[in-house]
């Protein structure tokens, strides 16, 4: 088992206020809209609690078999501003990563800067590994070789 | 532990690049690694050495010869496991955006916000 520190971000620019993106993940109905599998899956459960130290829960079952389980907790939210939470990965029932997750609202003109940065603790060396060295090391190092060279990376398939 | 930090700095020197992307076609004996490089020993010696701590090259001595390979299992399997991430969020990002051109005429009929 290992464990390796990593941190990403995303940056989105909506057509919409702060105040409708924020009501988009307030309410189980408005978020059930968007936050979804975009393929027929199994909600074998599904739980949401919208406030500080409340829980966010979507495990479900894809159509190859395998399951994953969002386990969220909601740490600091700030209506129209930010949302602030931890969660944990699993698939098949083993945990992938821990991860704490901000979602900034920035207002700019009549749209707002979505400005998604998440730390993560990543868990490998159980089955995921096995499957990962499927994948074989070439395309990683050429990748990576690739970025530091200031070339385009390879999509990973 | 392996770190995206400490993987970045062992790629960032050409030298240690070209030993990356040699190893990445098997491993090799050190002298072999050396042989295109013009450099003293000692310095490239140095290169391997950060390459080891970043944990992207192992090596280990047969012999009298002593042989280095990649090992980088972890940090594939972690570029993966972002990917994947950063793609699921992506999707999602998209639904949002969906939804919320499908929701912005209530907007225009509702200006409570």
């Amino acid at each position: 088992m290992t464990l390796t520190n990593a941190t990403f971000a995303i940056e989105r620019l909506l057509n919409a206020s702060p105040g409708r993106v924020f009501a988009a993940y307030s309410s189980l109905e408005a978020k059930s809209a968007w936050f979804k599998a975009p393929s027929d899956i199994e909600t074998l459960d599904r739980d949401f609690d919208f406030r500080v130290g409340g829980k966010e829960r979507f495990h479900a079952r894809w159509p190859s078999g395998m399951t994953t389980d969002f386990d969220a907790t909601y740490h600091d939210i700030v209506q129209d501003e930010r949302i602030i939470l931890v969660y944990d990965m699993f698939h098949n029932g083993a945990k992938l990563s821990v991860s704490l997750l901000s979602v900034e609202l920035k207002s700019e003109g009549d749209r707002t800067r979505l400005i998604h940065t998440e730390q993560g603790c990543y868990l490998t060396g159980g089955d995921e590994a096995v499957r990962s060295r499927e994948h074989g090391t070439t395309w990683h190092i050429d990748n990576l070789v690739a970025l530091m060279e200031g070339r385009e990376a390879r999509a990973f398939a | 532990m392996a770190n995206l930090d400490t993987v970045f700095h062992g790629l960032a020197d050409p030298t240690r690049r070209a030993v990356i992307t040699r190893l990445a076609g098997g491993p090799a004996a050190v002298s072999e690694l050396a042989a295109p490089h013009k450099m003293a020993l000692p310095s490239f010696l140095k290169h391997l050495k950060v390459l080891e701590e970043a944990g992207l090259v192992k090596s280990r001595k047969l012999g009298r010869v002593r042989t280095c390979a990649l090992e980088i299992d972890a940090m594939a399997q972690v570029e993966r496991w972002i990917t994947d991430r950063k793609r699921f969020w992506e999707q999602q990002y998209d639904q949002l955006e969906a939804y919320l051109a499908s929701t912005a005429l209530e907007e225009k009929t509702d200006d409570s916000h």
